[in-house]
C-alpha cells in the first residue's frame, strides 16, 4: 500500500509522526527528513563515499540531511485544517489533472508560483489526503517543509538551522518548529500587509513633527544661513 | 522653685505627647502602605551585587510585599542567577520585519511598563528603503497598513553592549554586565541621575516619570529581581533581554510575539546554536559599530 510507505519512507529515522501537540516535541529530526534537490545529489555522494568505507551498503543511500543540523520537530497542522481529510469530498470525485479554471470551496486563486506550478505539483492525484514530491513520494500534509523544500532550498536550510522561521517558545532545550505552511498560504505565500499595533504616544509636552530634517549648523557658517536654520 | 516646677512639668509635658505621637505615627500602617519594618530595611538596603544570600531573599520579600500593597497583586519576585557557559546574543532579520509592533506590546505587557507612561523599551523605526540614516528615521509612524512601500523597519532596543558606556557613566554602580551578558539595572540603587541615558549612544535607556499603572488583571507576576519588577518612579530602565524568562531557557517576549519570525535569541557560546549560524552565515551588522560598544546585537538581511 502506498500509504503506509508514508511511515516506511525513512530518511534516516522511523519515528512515527506526532500527531497532537504534546507528541510535538518527539525525537523526529526534521533534517533527517528533508529534501531540497541541490543538496540531494551532493550528499547522496558524500554518503556513498562514507559507506563504502564502512561495509557494503544493503539499500539504497538516501539523503540525510545537513550535517551537523539541529535536531528539531514541527508542529503539527492537520488538527487545525478545516477541509482535511481532503477525500472526505475528492472520494467521490474524479481525479482531473488538466489545468483549468478553479471554482473550488477553498482557495480558488493559485497564486504560488504565478502559473508555473499547478495543483498537482503538490498535491497527490490519487491519494487525495497527501502531498508529493518531485520524486514521486508521498508526503504527510504535517510535513509540507519536505515538499516546500523541493524549490526553496536555501529557504528550507535556514529554517532548519534557524534563520528562517520561527521556533517555538524556548531558545534552549527541545526544539520545536513551526511549519512552513504555520506562516505561509501555501497557495498565496506572500504574507498579506496588515494594521500595525498603536503608535508609541508622544511625550508630554512635546508634538509630533513630522519630516523634519534638522540640519547641522557650524560655526563656520554665515548669520543667514543661521537665521534660515 | 514652684515656677521652675512648672516649668520642668510642662515640658516634660510636651517631650512626652511628642513621644507618644511619633509612637502612633509609627504603629500606623504609613511609609505608603509599608511598615516601619520594611521602610528601614529599605532605606539600609544595599547594592545588589553586594547583599548576601538572605537579605536578597528579604529584599524579594519586600518586593512582593509592596506590590501587594501598590498593585493588590501576588507577584512571584525571582533572583534566578545566569546559566554558566551562556552569553546572550541577538539577531533581528530586516528584510523580514514588517513593522507591525508586535514586539513592543508584548514588551509593554512582559515588563510591567506602565499603560499611560511614555516609555517603551522597543522602537521600530521606520525608514525610507535605501536610507540608513537614523536621523531621517519615524518611529511615530501609523499607517493604515505595514508595510508602506518604500520603507523598511528597524527595530532598536538595548543592544546588551559587551563594552557598555552607560556602565561606565554610572556614578553609583546602580547598572553593571552581568557574567550571561546582559546589562541590567538595581532599581533600588539607580539615584535617577540620567548619566547613563546619556551616555547610551542607541537611545536605549528610558527614564521612569511616573509610577507605572497597571491594571491588577494584567500584571506579569513572574518577576525577576533584575528585571520586570514593579519599579520605583524616578529610575533608569532598559530591555533586560527578558531575564526572568531567558535565564530559564524561554524567549524573550518580544521574539515570541513576533509574528515574522525575524527576531533570533540564542547563546553566542554554543557554536550549533541559530545565533551563532546566523552570524557565520549571513550578512551581518551592528548599529553605530565604530564606536566600540561591541554590542551583542545583530542585523542581517537575506
Amino acid at each position: 500500500m502506498r500509504m503506509s510507505r508514508v511511515n516506511e519512507r525513512a530518511f534516516g529515522c522511523n519515528v512515527a509522526h506526532p500527531v497532537s501537540p504534546s507528541d510535538v516535541a518527539g525525537t523526529r529530526s526534521v533534517a533527517a527528513r528533508c529534501l531540497p534537490l541541490a543538496t540531494l545529489l551532493f550528499c547522496t555522494a558524500m554518503l556513498s563515499a562514507n559507506a563504502q568505507e564502512s561495509a557494503e551498503p544493503t539499500q539504497a543511500l538516501r539523503f540525510e540531511g545537513y550535517p551537523n543540523a539541529p535536531q528539531a520537530s514541527v508542529v503539527p497542522r492537520k488538527e487545525n485544517l478545516f477541509f482535511y481529510p481532503c477525500d472526505q469530498c475528492h472520494a467521490t470525485m474524479e481525479p482531473n489533472p488538466d489545468i483549468r479554471p478553479l471554482n473550488a470551496m477553498h482557495d480558488s486563486a493559485l497564486e504560488h508560483g504565478r502559473g508555473r506550478i499547478w495543483c498537482t505539483s503538490c498535491h497527490d492525484l490519487e491519494n487525495r489526503n497527501f502531498l508529493r514530491t518531485f520524486l514521486n513520494e508521498l508526503v504527510d500534509i504535517d510535513e509540507a517543509y519536505v515538499v516546500c523544500g523541493g524549490c526553496h532550498a536555501n529557504r528550507h536550510k535556514d529554517w532548519i538551522f534557524g534563520a528562517h522561521g520561527k521556533r517555538v517558545a524556548n531558545w534552549q532545550g527541545d526544539r520545536t518548529l513551526y511549519n512552513c505552511t504555520h506562516c505561509h498560504n501555501p497557495h498565496s505565500p506572500a504574507i498579506k500587509p496588515r494594521a500595525p499595533k498603536a503608535a508609541p504616544p508622544v511625550r508630554a509636552g512635546l508634538t509630533l513633527e513630522r519630516g523634519t530634517v534638522h540640519k547641522k549648523s557650524h560655526v563656520w557658517d554665515s548669520e543667514e544661513e543661521h537665521a534660515k536654520q | 522653685m514652684t515656677n521652675d516646677d512648672g516649668n520642668f512639668n510642662k515640658a516634660r509635658r510636651h517631650f512626652l505627647r511628642g513621644l507618644g505621637m511619633t509612637a502612633a505615627v509609627a504603629a500606623q500602617p504609613a511609609w505608603g502602605g509599608e511598615t516601619l519594618q520594611d521602610a528601614f530595611a529599605d532605606f539600609f538596603q544595599k547594592d545588589y551585587r553586594r547583599m548576601s544570600t538572605e537579605e536578597i531573599e528579604a529584599a524579594l520579600d519586600r518586593i512582593e510585599r509592596k506590590a501587594k500593597n501598590r498593585y493588590d497583586v501576588e507577584i512571584d519576585c525571582q533572583n534566578t542567577p545566569p546559566q554558566p557557559g551562556v552569553v546572550y546574543g541577538y539577531a533581528i532579520n530586516i528584510s523580514r520585519c514588517k513593522g507591525y509592533r508586535d514586539c513592543v506590546h508584548a514588551c509593554v505587557k512582559e515588563n510591567n511598563l506602565g499603560r499611560d507612561s511614555q516609555m517603551q523599551y522597543i522602537r521600530v523605526l521606520q525608514l525610507d528603503q535605501g536610507d540608513f540614516n537614523l536621523e531621517h528615521s519615524d518611529h511615530y509612524y501609523d499607517p493604515e497598513t505595514v508595510p508602506v512601500e518604500g520603507k523598511h523597519y528597524l527595530p532598536v532596543q538595548c543592544m546588551q553592549c559587551d563594552d557598555p558606556p552607560c556602565v561606565k557613566a554610572c556614578p553609583v554602580e546602580a547598572t553593571w554586565m552581568e557574567p550571561d551578558g546582559i546589562v541590567v539595572v538595581d532599581y533600588d540603587w539607580c539615584i535617577g541621575c540620567r548619566y547613563c541615558m546619556a551616555a547610551c549612544p542607541y537611545w536605549a535607556r528610558h527614564f521612569n516619570w511616573t509610577v507605572p499603572e497597571i491594571p491588577a488583571e494584567e500584571m506579569n507576576t513572574n518577576t525577576h529581581y533584575l528585571g520586570n519588577r514593579p519599579r520605583p518612579r524616578g529610575v533608569v530602565e532598559k530591555c533586560h533581554f527578558c531575564i526572568h524568562r531567558t535565564r530559564k531557557g524561554q524567549q524573550p517576549a518580544c521574539m515570541e510575539a513576533c509574528p515574522t519570525g525575524s527576531r533570533i535569541f540564542g547563546n553566542l557560546l554554543d557554536p550549533d546554536s541559530e545565533i551563532r549560524y546566523v552570524l557565520a552565515n549571513k550578512q551581518v551588522f551592528r548599529l553605530k559599530e565604530d564606536l566600540g560598544t561591541e554590542p551583542k546585537f545583530w542585523y542581517f538581511s537575506d
